[in-house]
């Protein structure tokens, strides 16, 4: 007898295939594997493209920087880990051709340079994409520096105390260390030469960077190592820390897909649960007779086991290829955004896909199929001897553990898994009881109707339907509103994000950062561009200043320890005066400087007090950031060494702003009165239309002193990466809607064969098409609107608190969401229904009840 | 009192279905009038086709070839809909395995048809015609909580609430004892009586075919007489 479940097993299995309901469970997880799959196997993929991305920013995976040599130490321990290494100098000199002298940031790198990536060149036949540097006794200029001391390719240039000849001209250099950081115009050259420069001496400012590319378990393996090197002051950046630009926007797009994967799961989950329910109803009859058989509880779980897993594991495979195809597409519309070939993807999200068509069969039909065990061999005789239905509570409680499981699995954070779980049950608990009262009130004013019209007749017909199914219609009502509530959510928060993205690049977001103006040229300038110009931001003066002290001791003993090697530590600060609080910056904690202090006054906060100069502590407004990576708070004091001169200052404000906005941004700002006494410049930042590029040549030749700095190729690279997000977003929200249409189709598929009976008997009592397909169109629209109006609330609820905890996004309300939810429900499962009964309505009515078969 | 207008006349009606590669014929050129007022008991074998005429006559199914009227109507000519509204309020059936819809009470069962042209007193009339087929004291209990006779009487009440004009039963008294089945009869013919209601019926029940005006044999696909003298040779009833 033992063998038996499994040809029995097998044979019910392919029979079972052919009915309606067995192929909406089917497809229902085919769907779930399919978007888990695809959208693992997506996130996987372009979190190393991600990685991969920040790391050619980088210039490596992890790029070491100081002022004095690496030891071989270090090198061989960092080799051993796997990584290959890249030696880099950065250093500050006059260049000179001919008679004409210019300071510029060189940039000496090795013959292993760049590790990722291709630098845009001109070698003399066009700009061409390469993946290597200059060699010995060439370097290469950026067209800036080309065009002040005016070089042609060819042209031997004196850097220090050597000649290198000019071989090409760099439009866009694979890493971008270094960065807005310095403003000079720049060469590249070979590390080999550095030594005949002579530039590289004791006590001149050189920063050495060793650049290490390996894989993660490189990374982790020298994560101690690292602390270590931050403690000495070596300033350290890691790929997986330290993602510039876009990281933000990235990490939000990943989120949502993430969230995308799990609504549709979740919708997969609604569609298993309203098929296993019709599933076990059928089977319930073929238990009962196999118990009269002889067959024993357990022989029973066995062989419907059997059946379901063989079920879950095809489909399963069927989904895992889907998904596979899924992400080659998502893949293609992103192709231009990963300039390398990826590495394959990993067997990780087939594993997570099959688990995924486990636990949701398990979890959503698991306590359903239970009822089959429970069958008694007398229900052959009597049918009221059906098993009770499993209690709603286990069946959501059951469905509810399983998808935290999956949350926890696909979040990867357990406290996030759990609040969402709890807050989803305590949510879906109130839901079920909202279903019922709603259920109950649309069915009361619905009896209150009483025109003899076709329609009203056939509303109250319809609502009387409804009302009729009790258990079944709460469950679907139930069903409907997740399904309606994922899938609004999706298109809410893509909604949001997008606009966000929008908002935080909008058309007018400068392309031109215009430095170096000097104060006597500042009026002139602005009159030259303010007419021409879309947009501009504050002209900012700017002096470089050095943090000496924090709290009156070195900064390196104070600063957490980490942070020893911080770049604001090791480099000049970039420092601003103003009134007002910048445009887009926003106070945290403390308050801005009071309008009532004399900042304007000629002594200013000078000489406020006493009549020596440092007597009176001046407030400055630090950036949050930059307060939390050196442990500042509100009240430390920072001494600064501005031109010689140290100033002490007191933290009044701490701000926060955004770094992705294109606009000069300070991490520290002074009021007015204090910094005018030192040498300064100003800076801005503007946009300029494709129309008014003329103004440049204009102001090249007025302002000769002034540096332009043309940065629509890093906003068009933003903008395409965006662009192409989006897109990638797009297509999973459109899977997302596809899967819930398709849980809408498979619980209606799943109810269609009671609807047929109905519909049949109505028609041998003489009803005709038109009543029959108003009855229905009623119950399914009043169905729709009652799940949309539900979904609506729940929608609403889920968005905000994903946007405080997970998205980062402000919560705002969706007013067309509580209209078009409801409508749109009410049309959309009134159209499917309609659909799916066309055919019924067509048949004769001894076909649809089938007069010959059992009833 | 049969009256010489037909309320049902069948001439030559084939019934063929085809399942796989072998087409069956079921009926064959089968003709048939009935009067109005009048009953009619069909008599055969099991698988003889008595359920597919049955539906045939009722519209509920369409023929192979011939023609049908129902109530002067010529079905072929209608559609699915034109014969739905045909039959609305004038016919009843009774569906051999009862054909209850398993959501709904006693009541609401009976109440369904009722529903389609609303009236006053539905649920007065619903729950006089439970009384009369004996179940007034479970109204309210799903199909799957009575009994098969229990149910039968169920769908007997429900084919008469619209007080039809033309009821067909298939084998009403299948599932009921001689008393019970005795009861139902009587309250059949009782409304045959004094409504005019035409009866056809299907029956393997002697005492049920005899009350009848008239007893059909279907066999081989045609209907033929039933002499009164072969309810003897047949065993005299069951
Ligand atoms: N759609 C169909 N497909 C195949 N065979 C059919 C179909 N409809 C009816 N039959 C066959 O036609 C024959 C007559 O069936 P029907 O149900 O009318 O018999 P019946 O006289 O009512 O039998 P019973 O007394 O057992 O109820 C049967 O053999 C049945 O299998
Ligand atoms: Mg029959």
């Amino acid at each position: 007898m033992s063998d038996i479940p499994w040809r029995l097993a097998a044979r019910s299995l392919k029979r079972d295939l052919r009915s309606a309901d067995v192929r909406a469970l089917f497809v229902a997880l085919v769907l779930a594997v399919a978007a888990s799959t695809m959208i693992a196997f997506f996130l996987d993929r372009l979190e190393r493209g991600l990685e991969r991305q920040a790391g050619q920013m980088l210039g490596g995976d992890l790029v070491l920087e100081q002022r004095s040599p690496f030891s071989d130490a270090l090198r061989t321990t960092l080799e051993e880990a796997g990584f290959t290494l890249s030696d880099q100098v950065g250093l500050v000199s006059m260049i000179s051709l001919g008679d004409r002298f210019q300071p510029a940031s060189l940039k000496a790198v090795d013959d292993v340079y760049p590790h990722y990536g291709v630098s845009r060149v001109d070698l003399g036949q066009g700009t061409e994409q390469i993946a290597f540097g200059p060699s010995a006794g060439e370097a290469w200029a950026d067209p800036r520096l080309a065009e002040l001391i005016e070089i042609e390719l060819g042209d031997r240039v004196q850097v220090g105390q050597t000649e290198l000849t000019i071989t090409g001209i760099v439009e866009r250099e694979a890493d971008q260390s270094g960065g807005f950081g310095n403003f000079n115009p720049r060469l590249m050259l070979n590390t080999a030469d550095l030594e005949a420069t002579g530039l590289v001496q004791d006590g001149s400012r050189v920063e050495f960077e060793l650049l290490a590319a390996g894989p993660p378990q490189a990374l982790d393996q020298v994560q101690e190592l690292l602390g270590e090197l931050r403690r000495e002051g070596v300033e350290v950046r890691d790929v997986r820390v330290d993602r510039p630009q876009l990281g933000n926007a990235l990490q939000r797009a990943d989120s949502y897909l993430g969230l995308a994967g799990l609504a549709a799961v979740l919708l997969a989950g609604v569609a298993v649960a309203m098929s296993a329910r019709r599933y076990v109803e059928r089977h319930l009859d073929t238990a009962a007779l196999l118990r009269c058989f002889g067959a024993s509880q357990q022989q029973l779980v066995i062989l419907f086991s059997i059946q379901l897993i063989g079920l879950a594991l095809i489909a399963s495979f069927i989904g895992a290829l889907l998904g596979l195809a899924g992400q080659a597409v998502l893949l293609r519309l992103l192709a231009s955004f990963f300039p390398m070939t990826l590495p394959p993807p990993g067997v990780t999200p087939l594993w997570l896909g099959i688990l995924t068509a486990l636990a949701v069969l398990v979890g959503f039909a698991g306590p359903t199929l239970l009822r089959i065990k429970q069958v008694s061999a007398l229900k052959v005789l009597r049918r009221e001897l059906d098993p009770m239905p499993p209690a709603a509570w286990l069946v959501v409680a059951v469905a509810a553990i399983v998808f935290g499981g999956l949350l926890w699995l696909y979040s990867g954070s357990l406290p996030l898994a759990i609040a969402l779980l709890l807050g989803g049950a305590v949510l879906l608990g109130a839901l079920w009881g909202v279903s019922a009262l709603l259920l109950n009130a649309v069915l009361h004013g619905i009896k209150k109707i009483t025109g003899t019209g076709e329609w009203s007749q056939a509303l109250r017909l319809g609502a009387r339907q409804l009302a009729r199914r009790r258990q079944a219609g709460v469950g679907q009502l139930l069903a409907f509103s997740v399904t309606f509530f994922a899938m609004a959510m999706i298109v809410l928060v893509r909604g949001d994000l997008l606009s966000t993205w929008q908002a935080q690049l909008p058309d007018d977001t400068p392309n031109y950062f215009a430095i170096n103006i000097q104060p006597s040229e500042r009026d002139a300038f602005e009159q030259a561009v303010a007419p021409r110009v879309d947009t501009q931001s504050t002209l900012y003066p700017m002096v470089r200043g050095r943090i000496t002290a924090i709290n009156e001791q070195s900064p390196r003993d104070v600063v957490p320890e980490d942070a020893r090697g911080d770049g604001s530590l090791r480099r000049e600060l970039n420092l601003t005066w103003q009134a007002e609080l910048p445009e887009g910056n926003q106070v945290v904690a403390g308050e801005w400087f009071s309008s009532e202090t004399p900042m304007n006054e000629p002594q200013g906060w000078l000489g406020a007090v006493d009549a020596t100069p440092q007597a009176e502590i001046v407030p400055i407004s630090v950036e949050e950031g930059l307060a939390r990576r050196l442990g500042l708070a509100l009240n430390d004091t920072m001494t600064f060494s501005v031109g010689g001169d140290e100033l002490t200052t007191r933290i009044t404000s701490l701000r926060s702003l955004n770094w992705d906005s294109f606009k000069p941004n300070f991490f520290v700002i002074f009021p007015p009165g204090v910094l005018e006494q030192f040498g300064h410049s100003y800076i801005t930042a503007f946009h300029l239309s494709d129309e008014e590029q003329g103004l440049i040549r204009q102001l090249v030749s007025d302002f000769p002193g002034v540096s332009l700095l043309n940065v629509d190729a890093i906003l068009g690279q933003v903008r395409d990466v965006l662009a192409q997000v989006t897109r990638a977003i797009e297509l999973v929200l459109l899977l997302v809607l596809l899967a819930g249409i398709s849980v809408l189709y498979a619980a209606l598929t799943a109810s269609q064969p009671v609807r047929a009976h109905e519909s049949g008997l109505l028609r041998v009592f003489g009803a005709g098409n038109r009543m029959i397909s108003r009855i229905q169109g009623a119950e399914y629209a009043l169905l729709g609107f009652a799940s949309g109006l539900m979904g609506a609330v729940l929608a609403e609820v889920a968005t905000a608190a994903l946007y405080i905890y997970w998205l980062d996004l402000t919560p705002r309300l969706h007013i067309t969401l509580w209209l078009t939810l409801p409508l749109g429900g009410a049309l959309l499962i009134g159209v499917i229904g309609h659909a799916l009964s066309r055919g019924l309505r067509r048949q004769a009515p001894a076909a649809s009840l089938g007069l010959l078969g059992e009833a | 009192m049969p009256s010489s207008r037909p309320v049902l006349h069948a001439e030559r009606l084939s019934k063929k279905v085809t399942s796989g590669e072998r087409t069956l014929t079921i009926l064959h050129e089968l003709s048939l009038s009935v009067a109005a007022g009048e009953s009619v008991a069909i008599l055969g074998k099991s698988g003889a086709g008595k359920s597919t005429l049955l539906g045939l006559l009722a519209g509920l199914d369409t023929p192979s070839d011939g023609e049908l009227r129902l109530f002067g109507q010529p079905l072929s000519r209608l559609d699915e809909d034109g014969r739905a509204a045909l039959r609305a309020g004038r016919v009843g059936f009774v569906f051999q395995n009862f054909q209850l819809l398993p959501t709904l009470s006693a009541l609401e069962n009976v109440l369904l048809p009722l529903e389609l042209s609303p009236r006053a007193g539905e649920d007065q009339m619903a729950k006089s015609w439970l009384a009369k087929v004996g179940l007034e004291e479970r109204i309210d209990h799903l199909p799957k909580q009575l009994s098969g006779g229990e149910q039968q009487r169920v769908a007997i009440a429900r084919a008469f609430v619209t007080d039809p004009e033309l009821v067909f039963a298939d084998e009403p008294t299948g599932n009921l004892d001689a008393d019970t089945g005795a009861q139902i009869i009587d309250l059949l013919f009782t409304l045959n009586r004094e409504a005019g209601t035409t009866l056809i019926l299907v029956t393997h029940d002697h005492a049920l075919a005899r009350r009848c005006d008239r007893c059909l044999q279907l066999d081989q696909g045609r209907l033929m007489p039933f002499a009164s003298s072969d309810f003897n040779a047949a065993g005299g009833g069951q």
